[in-house]
């Protein structure tokens, strides 16, 4: 604790991960302390920008999101009632303040998206284990609409629970399983796609 | 579990986020499934591009010190009022500067015709229509210089709407009790309360029902609209019923002008007014002038 403690012109540390439990960091924020905050950052700061940027797509508004993000911890961090992993709990505010971005910025996506899906063609299995796996699993990600990316992300990098993410997105898990199964066509068919083209 | 479980499970098996008992299951499955095979050949390259490009991201190094100067920063409770003020100075400014020494004008003349006529229930008359015409006049390409970067902003346009009725309004009060005010120079003193009384509730009624009707219609339709429903409770109808004689038409105009005398009622219906205009106002796909005055913008 002693060692945690920073003074105000001080700058953020590098890496103070804290070994105190999640819960245990929240109720310090809760009670306005700083090193507190800071351990937590230390601890979750990459993953909650990594998840913003992968939403927003812009480096600039993932910043602004996870900074968001963390004064609202700071102001809510009280609210916290020990419900679940304190990362879902974060990742859910990042998710929020996200997608509010994307929609200031565009038309909201909806879940008609799944209605228009790509028609499973060619196995997709001979590619998977060329080498060039990585520039098509680019290209179909990002062709996939921020709210199928976010489930992905929150299962692959994130490592959460299909009822984590469903809390995370605010919707039932029936519609995070929807939501894998749209991505596996859309990714199915996506490579299709590929194939055909580069038969041609 | 049959082939749609598997499918569900599969990118939480790539994932390494399953239970022992669901792994075996998948792993004693997969040997005999060649579509779940080239599944989670997918899920696999999906998994490993998702956490390479991941772990590549690196966090702007000023994030950290960004974050402590905000939270640093004196806000607490004074922060929502703080935005609260600077909206409603802001929103000041932009509310057409004719309409306050008009409005004042307007009062004034109101009481100097009630003074001289001797008729002091002049001015019931006169703040509603007042009222109602400022509101009418809040909002829109036709009212507000600045209507497209308005907007555009990030304050959501019912923040914006209720930002200016609590202004014109508050003015609008203060205008009708210094008239009031003035009047009971000419009357006995214990009549401020029926004098207030008398054109409050109709006051809120008209000017909500103005600003809802000038949302959907235009500030034109808006003040002709309330004008003539407020014009109309003082026509003497036992003239018209000589010509029609009908029972049905004589209820509805008894039961139009009592709705004028009842403050609770008209009270109840202004905060329902006023609720679906500042709803409207941020559903502007529901304002029935919507084509028009995108016509007339192109046109324009």
């Amino acid at each position: 604790m002693t060692s945690c403690v920073v003074t105000h012109k001080e700058p953020w540390p590098a890496a103070m991960v804290s070994p105190e439990p999640d819960f245990r960091l929240l109720q310090r924020i809760a009670a306005h302390d700083e090193a507190a905050l800071q351990e937590l950052y230390a601890a979750y700061g990459q993953r909650l920008f990594a998840y913003a940027l992968r939403l927003s797509g812009d480096p600039a508004a993932a910043e602004d999101v996870v900074q968001e993000t963390l004064v609202s911890v700071w102001r809510a961090a009280g609210r916290y009632r020990g419900e679940g992993r304190v990362l879902a709990w974060l990742l859910g505010i990042v998710h929020n303040l996200a997608l509010k971005t994307l929609r200031r910025r565009s038309l909201p996506i909806t879940d008609e998206m799944e209605l228009a899906l790509p028609a499973p063609g060619a196995s997709p299995e001979a590619h998977v284990q060329a080498g060039e796996e990585a520039r098509w699993v680019q290209k179909a990600l990002q062709s996939l609409s921020p709210e199928h990316r976010a489930v992905l992300e929150l299962v692959f990098y994130q490592g959460l629970s299909l009822e984590e993410v469903a809390r995370v997105c605010q919707c039932p898990v029936g519609t995070v399983k929807s939501r894998l199964s749209y991505a596996r066509r859309h990714l199915r068919g996506v490579l299709s796609r590929q194939n055909v083209e580069e038969r041609s | 579990m049959n082939h749609e479980d598997f499918e569900t499970i599969l990118p939480l098996y790539a994932a390494g986020q399953l239970a022992e008992a669901e792994r075996d299951a998948v792993e004693a499955h997969l040997p005999v499934c060649s579509v779940c095979q080239a599944d989670l050949a997918l899920w696999q390259a999906v998994s490993g591009e998702i956490r390479t490009a991941n772990r590549s991201v690196a966090v702007p190094p000023a994030l950290g010190e960004r974050v402590l100067q905000q939270i640093r920063r004196p806000s607490g409770l004074a922060h929502p009022f703080n935005r609260a003020w600077q909206l409603l100075r802001a929103q000041t400014l932009l509310v057409h500067r004719e309409m306050w020494p008009a409005v004042a004008a307007l009062m004034a003349l109101g009481v100097i015709v009630a003074v001289i006529s001797g008729h002091l229930e002049f001015v019931y008359f006169v703040a509603p229509m007042v009222a109602a015409a400022s509101l009418a006049m809040l909002s829109g390409q036709e009212n507000d210089p600045a209507f497209e970067l308005t907007a555009a902003t990030p304050t959501s346009p019912w923040k914006i709407l209720l930002a200016r009725l609590s202004i014109v309004s508050a003015y609008n009060l203060l205008l009708a009790l210094a008239a009031t005010l003035v009047l009971l120079g000419f009357a006995p003193p214990h009549l401020l309360g029926t004098l207030v009384l008398g054109w409050l509730a109709p006051m809120a009624f008209l000017s909500a029902l103005a600003l809802l009707l000038s949302l959907w219609l235009g500030t034109t339709n808006a003040i002709g609209l309330t004008y003539t429903l407020w014009v109309a409770h003082y026509v003497p109808y036992q003239l018209i019923e000589q010509w029609t004689a009908s029972s049905a038409w004589t209820g509805v105009i008894t039961a139009y002008q009592q709705l004028w005398q009842k403050p609770p009622l008209l009270w109840a219906l202004a905060i329902l007014l006023l609720g679906t205009a500042l709803w409207s106002a941020g559903h502007p796909a529901f304002r029935l002038n919507q084509g028009v005055s995108e016509g007339d913008q192109y046109r324009a």
